[in-house]
């Protein structure tokens, strides 16, 4: 298989998962990725990767030894960390966690560290949303709250909203209002319909006085600019019939992490007076999927502790904090090494050992013990990944590397492993 | 284990026509055999009660729905906590992971796999997967240990199968209900709150009757449920059309219930959780409308049912019907979460808690009980709690202890909230107990027939050999909560009491053949309002 093309592959460059993609492979390098957008042209590149076996001074080792040598790292270690990176399956996640509850590890994933806020908050509060195909084909309000989808999910407007023709939207972009909010420097879409601006400072508060506008509890006669600004606002949310508000569910510096609950409360308040969603835009390569997967297997879905030998919830302590204070004594990051939050690389020296399963993991930027490099999902594994909006997703490889390990069956093996050496410390009584 | 012989059990297999008859049932291959030889592996089953594995015909445990309840739910989960089985290690080499996991109302996947073992069961099938979402709840049955499992794929609000209605083309959405089945790997027709879900996205809440029109005056409640039960019946599908009415929940609904049972008059059709559906009177001033249900059941053999049982402590809601949800949450306050599924049908979740000091909760209670004891016909309203809506599955043997026990039942009776339950049929007294038959027939025979699985739910030569066994206990609850034995597929997945075996489960699904033209009509409609690709989409 040199040339050839896949359609509808699915790109995983952001969480919009667009999957709509033509994959052109010439002599095995991805030439063209069509219709993929810049950051997703990026994602795909050629689609060479390293596929390395390495353990500690020792270049390119059999996949058995370096399972063995991964195996009893983890089975030694005191308190051992499975952290869930980017570009992987949920096929692997699935597999990730089986290790992590196998070690009674500490596990949690990307999510944590970056859109855990906003999860948290969703917990707390419950989340009126909806899937993005809902939005383009019934939202005649769209406002985009202190984020241009442009910069960091590119296809979002042309794909979902505001642009496409939907279902009960027939003129497509003209048939929907378009509200931007400015947050201090972070700006909204330029083509906006409305614009109001607000400080970083005051964007907590400016949505509990939106929010109290709209269910009428409104600060009466108050005519400071503020006050005016967000009762405007409510109005103007209030006059269309499904409204979806858009915000980055990723971190964005700077932001009162009171951002997410207030937010939630104004889109609750909203249904009544009239139908509201929130869409909050989430990174790729399955972020989202881990979320999911994690939360199906365990009832979380991110930082959880499985020291004593079921799940407990430990948002508040995730790993970060946990290789911060030096309690992590071995790792095992299962994705793509460079999608780790700075706070879970920078720490990740203070563990003794460190194991690497994913993409380019030999080329971690970090030290490894073990690093076994595997295919990115949605290039060249297949499987299924989640849309930001939980839709799930079939992956389409359009290269198979023979020499590259696939992930899941990689920790499906060293899950065996962990297992039955399990089972030969502690005998079974008959 | 290829081959076991259970040897002097009482056995129940009421499709049989088998009520507590000591015997012997042979097991060769996952199957149940007519003879073995005499040097067969034997399981002693002297004293023990013999019934089919329990098949639940309604709960939600492998959806994208139920993920967002588990989610919505971490103080639910930290209360418990759940090691992992110790399992026996098996001779067939595969490496079984035993998972450990999360319980509460909405426990995670491994575990309800577990904990349906544990009680007896042996197949479950979800109630409501978005067709989008499909691929997503059979990785989750595929985390789902020991059970069968199968989908139900929500059409009531689809609006390509709406267009097709408006335009008169009710033979075509037959085509496309076939198509959908099959790609979503699905088992059966599920339709929850005809034309209301698609009137929740336009924020209008409740329906007002079986022809209020959704958009076009064409589509209308009573349009869905009669293209849907047709489609059901001309395509040959095991489980007739399964239908969660309009307007669970509000006090009053049953009359809309009734008629939608009368629009259906003459066809097969099951009407899901009908304690939620089968409420008298008006707001305040709620009353039982059991009766109404029962009566008509019993003079429509082509109608059946499930309970949908309340029962009192911690439940969560989790429905496609969005409407409902919303309902619940602006009248108690609890947190919420919906979402608008695309094109095809909707999602909320509220958790709740019914109160046996609450009047309403309290009504609710009866007025499932009344369901059961009120029933003509146990083959066609049968057991659920459409858990974990109106109790978790954990508590049917609870459930069961009610139907058996009548001192226990008036005891209970007589400590909840009186106040919406004068004149209803249990406060003036109900003698029925349920027998041990009765109870095999609403868990296991009953749903197997209604399902249209017919090596499931009996004991007969060539039936999968699904089988639980327990030891007799004047307190039922205890009984039905810690079976001795239960085999599945002919593995002896509880042993003594405790879970030793953990095989994958099967699942279940229809293909049911449809005209190809329906797949331009399909990819027209995807090509201009599916956000995903037709290639991509489905299981
Ligand atoms: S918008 Fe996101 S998913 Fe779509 S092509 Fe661009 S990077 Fe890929
Ligand atoms: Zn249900």
């Amino acid at each position: 298989m040199t040339d050839h093309v896949v359609e509808h592959a699915t790109c995983l460059g952001c969480g919009c998962a667009c999957d709509d993609i033509t994959v052109v492979v010439r002599e095995d390098r991805i030439v063209e990725p069509e219709r993929a957008c810049s950051l997703g042209r990026l994602w795909f590149g050629t689609g060479a990767v390293p596929a390395r076996v390495r353990t500690e001074g020792a270049r390119d080792v059999p996949l058995a030894s370096a399972l063995d040598a991964a195996a009893t790292l983890l089975r030694d270690a005191a308190r051992p960390l499975v952290y869930l990176s980017a570009d992987i399956s949920c096929e692997a996640q699935r597999t990730a966690i089986a290790v992590a509850d196998v070690l009674g590890a500490m596990l949690d994933s990307v999510t944590s560290g970056t859109a855990g806020t906003g999860v948290l908050a969703a917990q707390r509060r419950g989340r009126a949303s909806a899937t993005l195909g809902e939005v383009r084909n019934r939202a005649d309000g769209v406002v985009f709250w202190g984020v241009d989808p442009a910069i960091r999910y590119p296809r979002f407007a042309s794909r979902y909203a505001p642009d496409p023709v939907g279902l009960y939207i027939p003129a497509g972009r003209r048939g929907r209002v378009v509200m931007a909010i400015d947050v201090g420097t972070d700006r909204a879409p330029a083509d906006a319909d409305h614009r109001v601006a607000f400080t970083t400072d005051e964007e907590v508060t400016a949505i509990e006085l939106t929010r109290a506008a709209v269910i009428g509890r409104g600060a009466g006669g108050g005519s400071d600019s503020l006050a005016e600004r967000t009762r405007a606002l409510a109005d103007g949310l209030r006059g269309v019939r499904y409204l979806a508000i858009v915000v980055d569910g990723e971190p964005v510096a700077g932001r009162d992490p009171r951002r997410a609950e207030a937010m939630l409360r104004l889109v609750e308040a909203l249904n009544g007076p009239t139908r509201c969603v929130l869409v909050t835009l989430r990174a790729g390569g399955n972020r989202s999927g881990a979320d999911a997967v994690m939360t199906w297997q365990t009832g979380y879905p991110m930082a959880v502790d499985f020291l004593r030998g079921a799940p407990r919830y430990r948002p508040e302590d995730g790993a970060a904090a946990q290789l911060a204070r030096g309690e992590i004594d071995t790792v095992l990051v299962v994705g793509s090494p460079l999608a780790l939050p700075d706070e879970v690389r920078a720490r990740l020296g203070a563990a003794g050992h460190r194991i690497a399963i994913g993409p380019r993991a030999s080329e971690s930027p970090y030290e490894t013990d073990v690093a076994i490099d595997t295919g990115i999902a949605g290039i060249h594994e297949a499987g299924t990944a989640t849309r930001m909006d939980d839709i799930p997703l079939p992956l389409r490889p359009a290269l198979r590397v023979p020499s590259l390990c696939d992930t899941a069956a990689t920790l499906r093996t060293l899950a065996a492993r962990l297992v039955a050496g399990r089972a030969a410390r502690r005998p079974e009584v008959a | 284990m290829t081959r076991l012989r259970i040897t002097g059990g009482m056995v129940h297999d009421p499709a049989n026509g088998i009520d507590g008859t000591v015997g012997d049932i042979c097991i060769e291959n996952g199957r149940i055999v007519a003879t073995l030889p005499p040097d067969a592996p034997r399981l002693d089953a002297r004293g023990l009660v013999v019934m089919p594995g329990g098949i639940d015909i309604h709960a939600h445990v492998a959806s994208s729905s139920i993920n967002q309840a588990r989610r919505l739910l971490p103080e639910d989960h930290a209360g418990a906590p759940i090691a992992a089985p110790v399992l026996a290690h098996d001779d067939n080499g595969e490496v079984l992971i035993p998972r450990s996991g999360s319980g509460g109302v909405v426990p995670s996947t491994f575990t309800t796999g577990y904990r349906y073992a544990g009680l007896g069961y042996t197949t479950v099938f979800d109630a409501a997967v978005a067709p989008v979402s499909a691929r997503e709840a059979h990785a989750q049955f595929d985390d789902t240990p020991i059970v069968d499992g199968g989908c139900y794929i929500l059409m009531g609000n689809d609006a390509l199968l709406h267009r097709q209605i408006a335009a008169g083309e009710r033979e075509r959405a037959r085509e496309y209900v076939a198509w959908l089945l099959g790609v979503t790997r699905g088992y059966a027709i599920k339709v929850v709150n005809p034309g209301g879900i698609e009137l929740w996205k336009r924020n209008v809440r409740a329906v007002g009757s079986l022809d209020d029109p959704v958009g076009d005056p064409r589509v209308t409640p009573r349009a869905i449920v009669e293209t849907l039960a047709d489609a059901a019946t001309a395509l040959g599908l095991p489980h007739p059309v399964h239908i969660h009415c309009n307007n669970l929940g509000l006090p009053g609904n049953v009359a809309l219930t009734l008629d939608t049972m009368r629009a259906l008059e003459g066809r097969r059709a099951h009407f899901t959780h009908l304690q939620f559906h089968a409420y008298g009177g008006a707001a305040g001033k709620w009353s039982s409308g059991a009766r109404q249900i029962t009566d008509y059941l019993a003079t429509h053999p082509e109608a059946s049912g499930d309970v949908g049982q309340v029962l009192f402590g911690n439940a969560c809601t989790v429905t496609a019907d969005g409407a409902v949800e919303y309902l619940l949450h602006a009248s108690s306050g609890r947190k919420w979460v919906n979402v608008d599924v695309e094109v095809e049908t909707g999602c909320g979740v509220v958790p709740y808690t019914y109160r046996d000091r609450a009047a309403v909760s309290a009504l609710q209670w009866a007025i499932g009980l009344e369901l059961f004891l009120l029933s003509p016909d146990p083959w066609r309203l049968v057991l659920s709690t459409d858990h974990p809506n109106g109790a978790s599955f954990l508590s049917y043997p609870q459930l069961i202890r009610l139907l058996m026990d009548r001192s226990y039942r008036d005891a209970q009776l007589a400590t909840v909230n009186q106040k919406l339950l004068a004149g209803s049929a249990l406060a003036d007294g109900i003698a029925r107990e349920y027998s041990l038959n009765e109870i095999a027939i609403v868990t296991r025979a009953g749903p197997a027939r209604l399902l249209g699985l017919t090596t499931k739910g009996h004991l007969g030569v060539g039936a999968d050999a699904d089988i639980t066994l327990y030891a007799p206990d004047a307190d039922r609850a205890r009984m039905f909560e810690t079976p001795r034995h239960v085999i599945k597929g002919g593995t002896l997945v509880v042993e003594e009491g405790q879970l030793r075996r953990a095989p994958a489960g099967a699942r279940h699904h229809v293909r049911p053949t449809y005209d190809r033209a329906i797949e331009r009509t399909v990819r027209e409609f995807a090509d201009r309002y599916f956000s995903v690709s037709l290639e991509n989409y489905g299981a």
